[in-house]
Protein backbone atom coordinates (compact mmCIF):
# COMPACT_ATOMS: atom_id res chain seq x y z
CA UNK A 1 0.00 0.00 0.00
CA UNK A 2 2.82 2.36 0.96
CA UNK A 3 4.72 1.56 -2.23
CA UNK A 4 1.56 2.19 -4.26
CA UNK A 5 1.06 5.56 -2.59
CA UNK A 6 4.72 6.39 -3.21
CA UNK A 7 4.39 5.44 -6.88
CA UNK A 8 1.20 7.46 -7.37
CA UNK A 9 2.84 10.44 -5.63
CA UNK A 10 5.88 10.24 -7.90
CA UNK A 11 3.66 10.09 -11.00
CA UNK A 12 1.69 13.07 -9.64
CA UNK A 13 4.86 15.12 -9.06
CA UNK A 14 6.19 14.32 -12.55
CA UNK A 15 2.82 15.25 -14.06
CA UNK A 16 2.95 18.50 -12.09
CA UNK A 17 6.39 19.27 -13.55
CA UNK A 18 5.15 18.55 -17.09
CA UNK A 19 2.11 20.80 -16.51
CA UNK A 20 4.21 23.58 -14.97
CA UNK A 21 7.01 23.58 -17.53
CA UNK A 22 5.52 22.03 -20.65
CA UNK A 23 1.82 22.86 -20.77
CA UNK A 24 1.36 26.12 -18.85
CA UNK A 25 2.37 29.15 -20.93
CA UNK A 26 5.09 31.69 -20.15
CA UNK A 27 3.59 34.45 -18.04
CA UNK A 28 3.67 37.79 -19.90
CA UNK A 29 4.67 40.11 -17.03
CA UNK A 30 7.14 38.04 -15.03
CA UNK A 31 8.40 35.66 -17.71
CA UNK A 32 9.41 32.11 -16.89
CA UNK A 33 10.38 32.92 -13.31
CA UNK A 34 6.63 32.80 -12.55
CA UNK A 35 6.90 28.99 -12.87
CA UNK A 36 8.22 29.00 -9.28
CA UNK A 37 4.54 29.49 -8.38
CA UNK A 38 3.84 25.79 -9.17
CA UNK A 39 6.21 24.91 -6.34
CA UNK A 40 5.73 27.81 -3.92
CA UNK A 41 1.92 27.87 -3.71
CA UNK A 42 1.39 24.08 -3.29
CA UNK A 43 4.10 24.16 -0.59
CA UNK A 44 2.21 26.72 1.46
CA UNK A 45 -1.03 24.76 0.89
CA UNK A 46 0.64 21.66 2.38
CA UNK A 47 1.90 23.76 5.31
CA UNK A 48 -1.66 24.98 6.03
CA UNK A 49 -3.01 21.43 5.67
CA UNK A 50 -0.31 19.98 7.93
CA UNK A 51 -0.88 22.50 10.71
CA UNK A 52 -4.64 22.07 10.38
CA UNK A 53 -4.15 18.34 10.93
CA UNK A 54 -1.93 19.14 13.95
CA UNK A 55 -4.82 21.20 15.38
CA UNK A 56 -7.42 18.42 14.89
CA UNK A 57 -5.10 15.64 16.11
CA UNK A 58 -4.07 17.70 19.16
CA UNK A 59 -7.71 18.23 20.15
CA UNK A 60 -8.35 14.50 19.60
CA UNK A 61 -5.37 13.63 21.80
CA UNK A 62 -6.50 15.89 24.65
CA UNK A 63 -10.03 14.46 24.49
CA UNK A 64 -9.27 10.75 24.00
CA UNK A 65 -5.58 10.42 25.01
CA UNK A 66 -5.01 8.20 21.99
CA UNK A 67 -1.30 7.81 21.21
CA UNK A 68 -2.10 7.47 17.50
CA UNK A 69 -3.52 11.03 17.52
CA UNK A 70 -0.35 12.29 19.20
CA UNK A 71 1.83 10.51 16.63
CA UNK A 72 -0.25 12.00 13.79
CA UNK A 73 0.16 15.51 15.26
CA UNK A 74 3.91 15.02 15.67
CA UNK A 75 4.41 13.64 12.13
CA UNK A 76 2.20 16.32 10.58
CA UNK A 77 4.02 19.13 12.42
CA UNK A 78 7.38 17.86 11.19
CA UNK A 79 6.20 17.68 7.57
CA UNK A 80 4.53 21.10 7.97
CA UNK A 81 7.80 22.65 9.14
CA UNK A 82 9.56 21.10 6.15
CA UNK A 83 7.08 22.62 3.69
CA UNK A 84 6.95 25.99 5.48
CA UNK A 85 10.73 26.16 5.16
CA UNK A 86 10.40 25.35 1.46
CA UNK A 87 7.72 28.03 1.09
CA UNK A 88 9.97 30.67 2.66
CA UNK A 89 13.03 29.62 0.63
CA UNK A 90 11.25 29.41 -2.74
CA UNK A 91 9.41 32.68 -2.02
CA UNK A 92 12.72 34.36 -1.32
CA UNK A 93 14.21 33.01 -4.57
CA UNK A 94 11.13 34.23 -6.45
CA UNK A 95 11.23 37.60 -4.67
CA UNK A 96 14.72 38.56 -5.79
CA UNK A 97 14.02 38.89 -9.55
CA UNK A 98 10.44 40.20 -9.13
CA UNK A 99 10.70 42.53 -6.09
CA UNK A 100 14.43 43.18 -6.27
CA UNK A 101 15.09 41.82 -2.78
CA UNK A 102 15.55 38.40 -1.16
CA UNK A 103 13.67 39.44 1.95
CA UNK A 104 11.49 42.21 3.35
CA UNK A 105 9.68 42.42 6.68
CA UNK A 106 6.21 42.75 5.21
CA UNK A 107 3.15 41.24 6.89
CA UNK A 108 2.96 37.99 4.87
CA UNK A 109 6.66 37.16 5.11
CA UNK A 110 6.82 38.06 8.79
CA UNK A 111 3.69 36.10 9.74
CA UNK A 112 4.80 32.99 7.84
CA UNK A 113 8.21 33.23 9.56
CA UNK A 114 6.46 33.37 12.94
CA UNK A 115 4.44 30.29 11.91
CA UNK A 116 7.67 28.47 11.01
CA UNK A 117 9.35 29.38 14.31
CA UNK A 118 6.28 28.39 16.36
CA UNK A 119 6.13 24.88 14.89
CA UNK A 120 9.90 24.55 15.12
CA UNK A 121 9.39 25.35 18.82
CA UNK A 122 6.65 22.70 18.92
CA UNK A 123 9.11 20.07 17.68
CA UNK A 124 11.84 21.26 20.08
CA UNK A 125 9.37 21.13 22.99
CA UNK A 126 8.58 17.50 22.17
CA UNK A 127 12.27 16.67 22.16
CA UNK A 128 12.97 18.44 25.46
CA UNK A 129 10.49 16.62 27.72
CA UNK A 130 11.49 13.08 28.71
CA UNK A 131 8.07 12.02 30.04
CA UNK A 132 6.27 11.03 26.81
CA UNK A 133 2.73 11.59 28.10
CA UNK A 134 3.58 15.01 29.56
CA UNK A 135 5.41 16.04 26.39
CA UNK A 136 2.44 14.98 24.27
CA UNK A 137 0.04 16.99 26.46
CA UNK A 138 2.14 20.19 26.32
CA UNK A 139 2.69 19.76 22.58
CA UNK A 140 -1.06 19.33 22.01
CA UNK A 141 -1.76 22.64 23.78
CA UNK A 142 0.92 24.39 21.71
CA UNK A 143 -0.41 22.71 18.54
CA UNK A 144 -3.83 24.25 19.21
CA UNK A 145 -2.52 27.72 20.12
CA UNK A 146 -0.12 27.89 17.14
CA UNK A 147 -2.95 27.12 14.69
CA UNK A 148 -4.42 30.58 15.35
CA UNK A 149 -1.52 31.91 13.28
CA UNK A 150 -2.75 30.15 10.09
CA UNK A 151 -5.61 32.62 9.31
CA UNK A 152 -3.27 35.46 10.28
CA UNK A 153 -0.82 34.33 7.59
CA UNK A 154 -3.50 33.81 4.96
CA UNK A 155 -5.38 37.08 5.51
CA UNK A 156 -2.32 39.23 6.26
CA UNK A 157 -2.30 40.41 2.62
CA UNK A 158 -5.81 41.84 3.11
CA UNK A 159 -5.38 43.21 6.63
CA UNK A 160 -2.08 45.04 6.05
CA UNK A 161 -0.46 46.78 3.10
CA UNK A 162 2.08 44.28 1.80
CA UNK A 163 4.50 43.73 -1.05
CA UNK A 164 3.17 40.18 -1.38
CA UNK A 165 0.31 39.77 -3.82
CA UNK A 166 -3.14 38.63 -2.56
CA UNK A 167 -4.09 34.94 -3.02
CA UNK A 168 -4.85 33.95 -6.62
CA UNK A 169 -6.73 30.71 -5.86
CA UNK A 170 -7.63 30.31 -2.19
CA UNK A 171 -10.00 33.30 -2.13
CA UNK A 172 -13.72 33.95 -2.57
CA UNK A 173 -15.06 35.14 -5.92
CA UNK A 174 -14.17 34.41 -9.54
CA UNK A 175 -10.55 33.66 -10.43
CA UNK A 176 -8.42 35.98 -12.53
CA UNK A 177 -5.89 33.43 -13.84
CA UNK A 178 -6.15 31.68 -17.22
CA UNK A 179 -7.64 28.18 -17.04
CA UNK A 180 -4.47 26.36 -18.11
CA UNK A 181 -2.43 28.00 -15.33
CA UNK A 182 -5.16 27.09 -12.81
CA UNK A 183 -5.12 23.48 -14.12
CA UNK A 184 -1.32 23.25 -13.76
CA UNK A 185 -1.56 24.66 -10.26
CA UNK A 186 -4.35 22.22 -9.28
CA UNK A 187 -2.33 19.21 -10.52
CA UNK A 188 0.57 20.37 -8.36
CA UNK A 189 -1.79 20.90 -5.40
CA UNK A 190 -2.95 17.28 -5.76
CA UNK A 191 0.61 15.95 -6.14
CA UNK A 192 1.86 17.85 -3.09
CA UNK A 193 -1.14 16.67 -1.06
CA UNK A 194 -0.26 13.08 -1.96
CA UNK A 195 3.36 13.76 -0.98
CA UNK A 196 2.12 15.10 2.36
CA UNK A 197 0.03 11.96 2.98
CA UNK A 198 2.97 9.73 1.98
CA UNK A 199 5.44 11.51 4.28
CA UNK A 200 3.05 11.69 7.24
CA UNK A 201 2.03 8.01 7.10
CA UNK A 202 5.70 6.95 6.94
CA UNK A 203 6.74 9.33 9.74
CA UNK A 204 3.82 8.28 11.97
CA UNK A 205 4.78 4.61 11.48
CA UNK A 206 8.38 5.45 12.40
CA UNK A 207 7.20 7.16 15.58
CA UNK A 208 5.25 4.01 16.48
CA UNK A 209 8.31 1.82 15.88
CA UNK A 210 10.45 4.20 17.97
CA UNK A 211 7.94 4.04 20.83
CA UNK A 212 7.92 0.23 20.67
CA UNK A 213 11.73 0.12 20.64
CA UNK A 214 11.85 2.34 23.74
CA UNK A 215 9.31 0.06 25.40
CA UNK B 1 11.28 41.02 -18.15
CA UNK B 2 14.16 38.51 -18.46
CA UNK B 3 13.29 34.91 -17.80
CA UNK B 4 15.70 34.36 -14.87
CA UNK B 5 15.96 30.62 -15.45
CA UNK B 6 18.73 30.48 -12.83
CA UNK B 7 16.21 31.41 -10.11
CA UNK B 8 13.74 28.81 -11.38
CA UNK B 9 16.42 26.11 -11.34
CA UNK B 10 17.59 27.19 -7.88
CA UNK B 11 14.05 26.94 -6.45
CA UNK B 12 13.27 23.53 -7.99
CA UNK B 13 16.77 22.20 -7.26
CA UNK B 14 16.56 23.22 -3.62
CA UNK B 15 13.11 21.63 -3.27
CA UNK B 16 14.34 18.40 -4.88
CA UNK B 17 17.36 18.20 -2.56
CA UNK B 18 15.28 18.87 0.58
CA UNK B 19 12.49 16.42 -0.31
CA UNK B 20 14.86 13.61 -1.36
CA UNK B 21 16.93 14.16 1.81
CA UNK B 22 13.79 13.83 3.97
CA UNK B 23 12.68 10.72 2.06
CA UNK B 24 16.14 9.16 2.57
CA UNK B 25 16.04 10.02 6.29
CA UNK B 26 12.68 8.23 6.61
CA UNK B 27 13.93 5.16 4.69
CA UNK B 28 17.19 4.89 6.63
CA UNK B 29 15.54 5.30 10.05
CA UNK B 30 12.84 2.80 9.12
CA UNK B 31 15.44 0.20 8.16
CA UNK B 32 17.35 0.77 11.42
CA UNK B 33 14.22 0.31 13.50
CA UNK B 34 13.03 -2.76 11.57
CA UNK B 35 16.48 -4.37 11.98
CA UNK B 36 16.45 -3.60 15.71
CA UNK B 37 12.93 -5.06 16.02
CA UNK B 38 14.03 -8.25 14.21
CA UNK B 39 17.05 -8.66 16.53
CA UNK B 40 14.86 -8.17 19.62
CA UNK B 41 12.42 -10.72 18.25
CA UNK B 42 15.23 -13.24 17.68
CA UNK B 43 16.56 -12.74 21.22
CA UNK B 44 13.15 -13.49 22.69
CA UNK B 45 12.94 -16.86 20.91
CA UNK B 46 14.12 -19.78 23.17
CA UNK B 47 17.41 -21.21 21.88
CA UNK B 48 17.21 -24.85 20.63
CA UNK B 49 18.53 -27.49 23.08
CA UNK B 50 21.86 -29.20 22.24
CA UNK B 51 21.55 -32.66 20.61
CA UNK B 52 22.80 -34.45 23.75
CA UNK B 53 19.89 -33.07 25.81
CA UNK B 54 17.23 -34.05 23.28
CA UNK B 55 15.31 -37.27 24.10
CA UNK B 56 16.39 -40.15 21.86
CA UNK B 57 13.64 -41.86 19.80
Amino acid sequence: MRRLLGGVTLVGLLTGLVMGFGIAPRETTQGNVQRIMYLHVPSVWVAYLAFGVVLVASIAYLVRRAESADRLAHASAEVGVLFTGLTIATGSIWGKPTWGTWWTWDARLTSVSILFVMYLGYLLLRGMIDDRERGARFAAVLGIVAAFNIPLVHFSVYWWRTLHQPPSLMKPGPGTMPGIIVAALLVNFAAFTLLYVYFVTRRARLLRLEAEAEG
Amino acid sequence: MPDNWGFVLAAYGLAAVVLVAYWRFLSRREKELEDATAIRHDLRQPSPKPASERPSP
